[in-house]
């Protein structure tokens, strides 16, 4: 499989913007994101089962459809084009990778719960109050009888509030390890955080003896996590993507209808240069993503870079797009009431999830030996 | 990224496995060594070099491989962006360089396939392809630059040929051509696009001046590489207006539009190289535990992964057979390169500290002070990147026009 978008999956990204304008237009958005939770059980079980949207890089023989990351980033695009609220970059993005990473047992108890819908995945690594870059475990994992206790806070855990497989990196002796928790338990207490961006959930999860299975091997939690993220960030690239050219979308139909001085704004070189310049930084996050996309399912060795450049590109090229957005409509564009608000949250937060620019710069610059 | 793994990304077809194999074993059996390690030609080669260079244009015009994205029966071999992508590539692996016809090559050969008679095309094309013709460009006037429709040189018909007076200007490589390929208004009474003929006028005639006299510009890194260009009664065939009388402008077009090919795979390749010295001359400085200057080359190394992923993406769907690229992607791909590299050598500029601010005797420049000035013509030449964005605004974006004033064209 190389690069060039297969007619399949040219249907696929159809299928789903198709599906997500019908299902989740900005209006219903509207309505989940004053929910505390930002999910909207129907669409996550609809997005499951008709677009079989969390087993498109699972094996077949774990219930998925056996693609790969090409396929989830065309839907993940489209999914950041509506701010289709839900799991997807906490489900798609970090625990199916990271359970695809991890040992037998969780992979075949787990895995086809989440392709099918039925099970939100989450993964939870940080402190509260860490830094992104924190690398000490947010919990304890204590030997409880044949089993394991997880004990400790971690925050903010994207989609926390409804997992319904949690994966906690946890001090082990061996070295850090990625457990499962079944939230519905005692000693699981999870509080949704209300969001600067109100359409992605976010909450805070206290374990205290919480009963917890390894996923990873003994010590390999750090390196399961940094699996998780480099596939994380494909899926949050793609989304950046979509969502940067809704923005560019906007502006562009704005700046063809809304008139000043006699004529469209879009006539004036200072309003369609920067509709031309996020073009151009768009076109190349769009690139870029998508050649990160391939390293997922084609070459591993290349993609800790190409993902870590692929989310700092599409993180630039979204805020761009969107803070543009909002300058383009003016004053309409400042309000509560147009959507260009909503772009604009999402695409500063997501710059600033897992790591803002400088920091994944900074990373690059690790990767490639410099 | 080994080409023939079931892991490329970009979906070679065998006949496209079979011409990599092909390029690659000629160049086994014929890259000459005494080039080997000159990947990039000097715009004006030394003395020494220069032999050197001839005898390779000449063998890889014997082999068939000059103009090779020309159709075969006009001596090219009639490769895809693809195919001339492979060739890049192959010649950069091989260490050696892949030599054109420059603009002749790029620029006048794609105008006169799409636009001249089947006369023109077997008396004008073969000239190209063995050197005998080496053409440069007289496009630009002083009063007509990004808005080129407003030239005012002027061509009249007499008898079987045509009479041109005026300047132009920008001519790069004019030193080393002995043809000119340039725009004049025929019709002055015509709307400013209508009265334009695409002319390919000789420097000299019978070993005699032929009416065209450059003056050498100096550019801002001290090299006389173009030139002014006056033209005084100069005269061309009629036979050599390409497209027919008046009808220039659309000729012109084309030609604009081929001044990009198949280099989408390997354009990132010297980014790379050139990015790599850098750091070695940070490192040098001790400077790479800054993290600001880590942050910086990051950022450099990621806009050149973006233009490799770029034009891997446009190649992979080239290779599947589609355009690719959308509407403006010329643009988009020029504006995003320029912009880059301007970027990177100021970016470079700060980064080697005092020893950048002093030149070697007679304004000697190394080769970031080189880049550095070089770089700010990339954003000029071909359509300024002002005039890149209205392209992309206009026909990618479908935004309204600007509002363009008709213009008064007669001298």
């Amino acid at each position: 499989m190389s690069l060039e978008i297969t007619a399949e999956q040219e249907a696929l990204r159809e299928t789903s913007r198709r599906f997500l304008s019908e299902a989740t237009p900005l209006s219903r958005v509207r309505e989940v994101m004053a929910t505390d939770t930002v999910f909207d059980t129907e669409l996550w079980t609809r997005m499951a089962t008709e677009l079989g949207a969390l087993g498109l890089a699972v094996p077949e023989e774990l219930g998925g459809a056996g693609l790969g990351y090409p396929e989830v980033s065309y839907l993940a695009e489209e999914a950041g084009r509506a701010l289709a609220p839900g799991a997807l970059l906490a489900t798609a993005g970090l625990a199916v990778p990271a359970l695809m990473a991890g040992n037998e047992r969780a992979r075949a108890r787990l895995l086809p719960r989440i392709v099918d819908g039925a099970a939100v995945g989450a993964v939870a690594w940080l402190d509260p109050g860490a830094d992104w870059s924190s690398t000490s475990p947010p919990t304890r994992a204590a030997r409880d009888g044949h089993g394991w206790t997880l004990t400790g806070d971690t925050s903010p855990v994207l989609d926390g509030a409804v997992a319904d497989v949690l994966l906690v990196l946890a001090e082990h002796p061996q070295g850090p390890t990625v457990f499962s928790v079944e939230p519905d338990q005692a000693g699981v207490t999870r509080t949704p955080l209300p969001g600067l961006d109100q359409t992605r959930g976010l909450a805070r999860v206290e374990l205290d003896g919480a009963a917890a299975e390894p996923v990873s091997a003994p010590g390999a939690g750090r390196a399961m996590v940094t699996t998780a993220l480099d596939h994380a960030n494909v899926v949050l690239a793609s989304e950046m993507v979509g969502g940067a050219q809704a923005c560019l979308d906007m502006s562009v139909e704005y700046a063809k209808e809304r008139e000043q001085f006699g004529r469209p704004i879009g006539a004036f070189q200072a309003v369609k240069h920067k509709c031309a310049e996020v073009l151009v930084e768009v076109e190349g996050a769009r690139s870029m993503t998508r050649y990160a996309a391939w390293c997922a399912s084609h070459n591993t060795a290349e993609l800790p870079t190409a993902s870590a450049i692929a989310k700092a590109t599409a993180a630039e090229a979204y805020f761009r797009a969107a803070a543009e957005n909002v300058q383009i409509h003016g004053g309409i564009g400042f309000t509560w009431e147009h959507d260009a608000h909503l772009y604009f949250k999402r695409a500063k937060t997501s710059q600033m999830l897992f790591g803002d620019t400088g920091a994944y710069r900074r990373h690059v610059a690790d990767l490639i030996g410099i | 990224m080994t080409a023939d793994t079931v892991s490329s990304p970009i979906p070679y077809s065998d006949a496209a496995l079979e011409f990599r194999r092909e390029i690659r074993d000629w160049l086994a059996r014929n890259a000459p060594e005494d080039l080997r390690g000159v990947r990039a030609v000097p715009r004006m080669p030394s003395p020494e070099l220069k032999p050197h260079l001839d005898r390779w244009a000449s063998t890889l015009a014997e082999a068939g491989l000059m103009c090779v994205a020309w159709p075969r029966e006009y001596g090219g071999r009639g490769l895809s962006g693809v195919e001339v992508a492979i060739m890049n590539e192959e010649f950069d692996r091989a260490g050696v360089p892949r030599l054109t016809r420059g603009m002749g090559e790029s620029l006048v050969g794609p105008a006169i396939i799409t636009h001249a008679t089947e006369e023109q095309k077997q008396r004008l094309l073969p000239p190209i392809i063995s050197g005998e013709h080496d053409y440069c460009q007289g496009f630009s006037e002083p009063g007509a630059g990004s808005d080129l429709a407003g030239l005012r040189t002027r061509g009249v018909v007499d008898g079987t040929e045509l009479v041109i007076n005026g300047q132009k200007v920008w001519t790069s490589g004019y030193y080393k051509a002995n043809m000119l390929f340039c725009l004049v208004r025929t019709d002055p009474e015509a709307p400013p696009h209508k009265g334009i003929s695409y002319v390919l006028l000789p420097i000299e005639r019978d070993g005699r001046s032929n009416g065209v006299e450059f003056r050498p510009i100096t550019r801002i890194n001290g090299a006389a590489l173009f030139a002014e260009t006056f033209l005084t009664d100069a005269r061309a065939p009629l036979d050599n207006v390409i497209g027919g009388l008046n009808q220039g402008w659309r000729v012109a077009m084309t030609t604009l539009g081929s001044e990009r090919g198949g280099s989408a795979t390997t354009q990132h390749v010297a980014f790379e190289r050139q990015f790599w010295r850098l750091v070695e001359k940070v490192r040098e400085r001790g400077l790479l535990g800054d993290v600001r200057v880590r942050e910086q080359l990051a950022w450099a190394y990621s806009r050149i992964q973006v233009i490799r992923a770029n034009g891997l993406g446009l190649t992979a769907e080239l290779a599947a057979g589609r355009s690719g690229g959308g509407l403006a992607n010329g643009s988009t791909s020029k504006i995003r390169w320029s912009e880059f590299q301007r970027a990177m050598t100021e970016m470079a500029m700060d980064l080697l500290g005092p020893d950048a601010l002093v030149t070697g005797p007679d304004y000697q420049l190394d080769e970031w002070q080189e880049e550095f000035l070089v770089t700010r013509s990339h954003t000029i030449w071909g359509g300024t990147a002002e005039v890149q964005r209205n392209i992309v605004a206009e026909r990618a974006l479908g935004l309204p026009k600007e509002p363009r004033p008709a213009k008064g064209v007669t001298s």
